[in-house]
């Protein structure tokens, strides 16, 4: 960490606790658009509910679409909370200390906003699935079919969720009790006082959420392959859809994930610093790290993206080329083709190469919204091309336009988790000022020869 | 009526591509009114339909069809994708659809390879004349769910409680015609044939131990996939068209 | 880490330069008795595996059937040895301080890669070429317009380059202790060390290209070996069975090497400690933390089956049916077994149980474990494809499924196969073996870099240690 500021810990409390103790002049504003694109998304939704799945483009062959397209999506980018947090955690890299919180956070709404984008949404009956799911229907001792992916997907995408609360509850603690010993007004420091849980910074509460942090970590990576997997076998498990039968499709989807999810969260470091004016707490390095990650991620992706293709064109079976055809050279998927590959590759990892662009937080801004971009084309052209062809039996082949109702739901979950990051900076602190703290504390440096480099303290 | 294994025989050698099948299967099983937006749309419901393919260049072009059902598959893909057992296997061999279970994951449709599975995007609407025409012994279905050929499974059910009633066999030919899916009894060439396959006397039986011991006409759709499907077909017999390979 | 070893009279303290190099170069130089009797142990087997290898060659190579088994040796030490220099890449790319003891040992793994080369040459005349129609990675256009031998091509260029990358990428980490066993010297290690030190001074120049060729060289080492798992995998084994498509299997194959390529080092590792007398090097920290990775790599074995398993066992396809058949639960089912205990069940059950895990010979026990595994899964993989029937000859058709018929029993190993199995094992192991007399197998340089970075400070009321992390 070359651009290390030594911070003064009130100032700490004071820069970080702004957000919650006062509101920046922008707040409202943002909250109101998004919450009026939100709703938007719900009328739409409500008027699905009133006339029926007809109102969306999905027709037959393609009995998925937009909401299914999301969904993936969602579930991808909630893989960065884990990324970053537990994983960066395990191998002790000290950049991780001022986004771990953002990134938590972001994991657990989109995980809500992926509930919100497919699972009681798109069903045909979601009334009926609402009264039979939960709780469910035993009456005539028919319990859920195991073998369906669709019962595997809830059960994750839920265990994931409750992990990552779980995992910002636990890193909350410290920071709860720095705002309860500092709100004002008559209901905030009760209720931060019952959050914090007596929360008072004894040397065996620090052990103890040391060692919870830890165990989470070490816990909920099992999970983090396991969910997007699982989500990945909603497709890969079907032999009646060309191009989805592929046993690649678990690792793709969870590098896949990771390159969306880090992407989007050095989009949120940008917002952080940009908004927030915290370009004390998130330096260039950071960028830089998060840039270099993402180099690694990038490629790692690439050769999987490589691998299906090599494998899906290996068989040189009709029905396969067909698809690849349609997905490559007719229009318009090959002008979304063309996109995906220059936005989630080829323009930003070339970029990245530099350290310029990876220190320049406008530039990764850019690059990364590109990537997510390019990511969710990704998943429109795994899911949509090949139901458009779908069996050898070319006389039900078919093709998919989005209507109205599909376009506002898919953009009131970007509302949805927008909305709810605004929202939770305004409670509790985006960046953990505890771990900027520990950092601080621990940080040293060695001399070698006429060189000052960066050290920690270890144990 | 445990131990049949019902399944049908479609004769294409026969077939005019007439749809006499596809209009006798909405009447009989109260199929909605697949009108000219709907099939723009691409969402009509037709559980059993006449696929058309063209062959050859002008003036040698040809027209194929085939009428495609409900396979009634022995290893079903449908099956295990439904998370709420909406769709299963019973003991005669017929891949079952619970109307009242399917929440419309549209799942099953998706793993179909043969595309036979049909979703209620619309609420079905009949004129008020047309009501009267709906058969009593099928289910009206609402939107948001799935639905399928059954092999008209409600003739079958019918049938038998006939042949239990009045005694006989339902699987004889007394019973025939009032066994025989709609479709069957609508074909006017007798392109299809539908009856119990673990009955060898039985004359979907023999029609495929026929062609496939002498002729050699008899197969299934899509074989590679392994659904080992309930319905077989008898290829068309052309001397004038050439060796086609398929690889 | 180095720890201090002051209560021996007499003996430098190791947290000095000049300690560690005393200390270090001492241990190269002496060779005990113990040394020269496994030589001679491995050296017998060795000798009895070529003998194996002149059997096996007296059957001819028109048949690959009786080629499964030397064709599974090659795999193994493609991914026991030749996956072991990832653990000193990997880390080096993390800049973590505690592989410095380890990865000397890593790299000189990559000698055997050579012998590996030479292991893979009879192969390419097994292998049939591709005018028997089957599929293969080389797929444009029909067989007509393709080399016929473009596996066997593409997999020689490509092994060739990964062996090349390993060497070099250990000639240029050694660099700086040739220097300094030339400086320190004499006889023929004086002769030896000159002409490879290559002019090494150590100044800032040469130490700052040092540091820079060694990421580019480990970068590209792990190219190459993920790219020669792609086509050994693909060419020399999914395309030998008709109907087998897995797309992820080339990504198993790599990440099995990863894992297998951890145990390596851990068995290593465990050696050095006990008979290399590197005790004050290899301790605790190296044994928990790579056990740490290979309890992980382990979880991922499972993972990588897993994701392969449901996809093919799901669909109920008749083609995947049948690989699963051939491959899992069929002929080889007590092979697959053993690999899924070993490989899966045992790390998973005994690493999650602190004492073993933070301990010195409990991630070797495991290794042990592992790499028993890995033996097992690539006889099981090898063993059962080579003796697919149909592939070789031009008649029959490749691009169908493999008939379930047509399944041959399990193919036992005959003496021949024996032989080749030990004499490969040993051979190997005789390799790295006599590299060590050439080569010190702790890495002097960079124990004498950690004693630049660590410092110990006072720190309130006590004392701690600071550790430098370069950027």
């Amino acid at each position: 960490m070359q651009d290390h500021i030594q911070i003064d810990h009130k100032d700490i409390n004071r820069d970080l606790l702004s957000g919650v103790l006062g509101t920046p002049s922008w707040w409202l504003g943002a909250v109101v658009f998004l919450t009026l694109v939100f709703l938007a998304g719900i009328g739409a939704f409500g008027y699905m509910l009133n006339k029926g799945i007809g109102v969306t483009g999905l027709n037959r062959p393609i009995m998925w679409g937009f909401f299914m397209t999301n969904f993936v999506f969602w579930i991808g980018i909630s893989h960065a909370g884990i990324m970053i947090s537990a994983i960066l955690r395990l191998t002790q890299a000290e950049w991780r200390r001022p986004i771990t919180r953002a990134a938590e956070v972001m994991t657990v709404f989109s995980l809500m906003a992926a509930l919100m984008a497919a699972p009681l949404v798109h069903v045909g009956r979601p009334w009926r699935a609402a009264l039979w799911v939960f709780p469910y229907d035993f009456a005539r001792g028919v319990w859920p079919n195991i073998r369906s992916p669709f019962i595997w997907d809830p059960s994750a995408v839920m265990t994931y969720l409750t992990a990552s609360s779980l995992f910002v509850f636990v890193a909350l603690l410290p920071d709860l009790a720095v705002i309860r010993d500092r709100a004002t007004g008559k209901w905030a420091p009760k209720i931060y006082s019952a959050l914090c849980m007596g929360w008072r910074g004894t040397p065996r509460q620090w052990k103890l959420q040391a060692l919870a942090g830890i165990l989470l970590s070490a816990l909920v990576l099992p999970v983090f392959v396991s969910v997007h997997s699982i989500v990945s076998w909603d497709f890969a498990v079907n032999i009646g859809v060309e191009g989805w039968h592929s046993t690649i499709f678990a690792p793709y989807f969870i590098i896949g994930a990771i390159h969306s999810g880090v992407s989007a969260v050095a989009m949120l470091m940008a917002v952080m610093v940009w908004l927030w004016k915290l370009d004390k707490y998130i330096r260039p390095d950071h960028f830089d790290a998060i840039g270099r990650l993402l180099i690694v991620v990038a490629t790692t992706w690439f050769f999987f993206f490589f691998l299906e293709w090599v494998f899906a064109l290996y068989t040189l079976e009709g029905p396969e080329l067909a698809l690849r055809e349609l997905q490559v050279f007719q229009w318009p998927y090959i002008f979304l083709f063309i996109l995906f590959l220059m936005t989630a590759y080829f323009i930003p990892v070339p970029l990245w190469l530099f350290k310029k662009v990876r220190r320049s937080i406008p530039l990764m801004f850019f690059t990364t919204v590109l990537v997510n971009v390019g990511m969710w084309l990704e998943r429109f052209l795994i899911i949509i091309p090949g139901m458009a062809r779908k069996t050898p039996l070319t006389f039900d082949w078919g093709t998919y336009h989005p209507s109205l109702v599909e376009i506002l739901m898919v953009a009131s979950t970007f509302a949805w988790v927008a909305l709810g990051m605004l929202l939770f900076s305004k409670v509790f602190p985006l960046i953990p000022i505890f771990d900027i703290k520990e950092g601080m504390v621990f940080r040293d440096e060695v001399k070698i020869g006429r060189r000052t480099i960066p050290a920690s303290i270890r144990e | 009526m445990a131990e049949e294994s019902w399944g049908m025989v479609v004769d294409l050698d026969k077939c005019t591509g007439c749809q006499a099948c596809v209009v006798a299967c909405q009447s009989e099983n109260n199929i909605p009114i697949n009108d000219e937006d709907l099939f723009n749309q691409r969402r009509p419901i037709q559980w059993i339909r006449i696929e058309r393919y063209w062959e050859g260049e002008f003036p040698n072009v040809k027209a194929r069809f085939i009428p495609i059902m409900c396979q009634h598959c022995g290893d079903a893909p449908c099956e295990p994708v439904c998370p709420v057992f909406a769709t299963y296997h019973n003991f005669e061999g017929l891949n079952v659809q619970v109307y009242n279970r399917c929440i419309g994951t549209r799942f099953c449709a998706n793993n179909c390879p043969y595309q036979i599975r049909f979703f209620n995007f619309w609420e079905p609407e009949w004129p008020e004349s047309l009501k009267n025409q709906l058969n009593p012994d099928v289910t009206v279905r609402s939107r948001g769910i799935m639905e399928k050929c059954t092999f008209c499974i409600q003739r079958i059910r019918r049938t038998g409680q006939d042949a239990d009633r009045n005694g006989g066999d339902p699987t004889s030919a007394e019973y025939e015609r009032s066994l025989n899916p709609a479709c069957v009894n609508a074909c006017p060439t007798e392109t299809l044939a539908f009856g119990d396959f673990n009955n060898p006397d039985s004359k979907a039986s023999k029609m495929r131990d026929k062609d496939s011991v002498e002729e050699g006409r008899a197969y299934s759709l899509l074989e590679e996939f392994g659904t080992n499907p309930s319905v077989v077909y008898l290829k068309k017999v052309d001397e004038l068209a050439e060796e086609v390979v398929h690889g | 880490m180095a720890s201090e070893s002051a209560a021996q009279p007499g003996k430098l303290a190791l947290d000095t330069p000049v300690g560690v190099i005393r200390d270090l170069l001492g241990k190269y130089q002496k060779t005990g008795d113990a040394y020269w009797r496994a030589v001679a142990l491995f050296g017998v087997l060795f000798a009895l595996g070529i003998i194996g290898f002149i059997m096996r060659l007296s059957d001819g190579v028109s048949d690959k059937a009786v080629w499964g088994y030397y064709a599974a040796m090659f795999a193994f030490i493609l991914t026991t040895a030749q996956a072991a220099p990832m653990v000193a890449i990997a880390t080096r790319l993390t800049k973590a301080h505690w592989r410095r003891p380890i990865s000397r040992a890593a790299e000189l793994w990559t000698i055997v890669g050579l012998f590996n080369l030479i292991l893979f040459i009879p192969l390419l005349w097994v292998l049939p070429s591709l005018e028997d129609g089957r599929r293969s990675l080389w797929f444009f256009g029909n067989v007509d317009d393709i080399p016929i031998y473009s596996p066997h091509i593409w997999a020689t260029l490509a092994l060739v380059f990964l062996v090349i990358a390993g060497l070099m990428m250990l000639w240029v980490s050694c660099l700086p202790d040739l220097a300094t066993i030339r400086d320190n010297s004499s006889g023929w290690r004086q002769r030896w060390a000159k002409r490879l030190a290559f002019q090494w001074r150590g100044t800032s120049a040469q130490w700052n290209m040092q540091h820079h060729r060694l990421g580019i060289l480990g970068a590209f080492y792990f190219m190459m070996l993920v790219f020669v798992h792609f086509l050994i995998s693909v060419d020399f084994l999914m395309a030998l069975v008709p109907g087998w498509i897995d797309a992820l299997f080339p990504a198993t194959h790599a990440a099995n090497a990863l894992q297998a390529g951890a145990a390596t080092m851990l068995l290593t590792l465990f050696f050095l400690r006990q008979f290399g007398g590197y005790k004050d090097y290899i301790t605790l920290d190296q044994m928990w933390l790579l056990g740490k990775i290979l309890f992980a790599l382990s979880l991922l074995w499972f993972w990588f089956w897993f994701s392969s398993f449901i996809i093919l066992w799901y669909g109920k396809r008749p083609n995947e049916q049948a690989v699963l058949e051939l491959l899992m639960i069929g002929p080889y089912l007590p092979v697959f077994m053993a690999a899924f205990i070993l490989n899966f069940l045992v790390p998973l059950f005994t690493m999650i149980w602190n004492p073993l895990r933070k301990s010195l010979w409990g991630p070797p026990l495991i290794a042990t474990s592992v790499i028993i595994g890995t033996f097992f899964d690539r006889i099981r993989l090898y063993v059962a494809t080579y003796t697919v029937p149909g592939i070789g000859d031009p008649a029959v058709d490749k691009h169908g499924a493999l008939a379930m018929d047509a399944i041959t029993k399990a193919n036992l190993p005959d003496l021949a196969d024996i032989f080749i199995i030990v004499g490969v094992i040993g051979g190997s192991i005789l390799v790295f073996l006599l590299a060590t007399r050439i080569i010190p197998s702790v890495s002097i340089w960079e124990q004498r870099e950690l004693l630049l970075y660590k410092v110990h400070k006072p720190f309130h009321r006590t004392e701690v240690m600071v550790l430098g992390k370069r950027d």
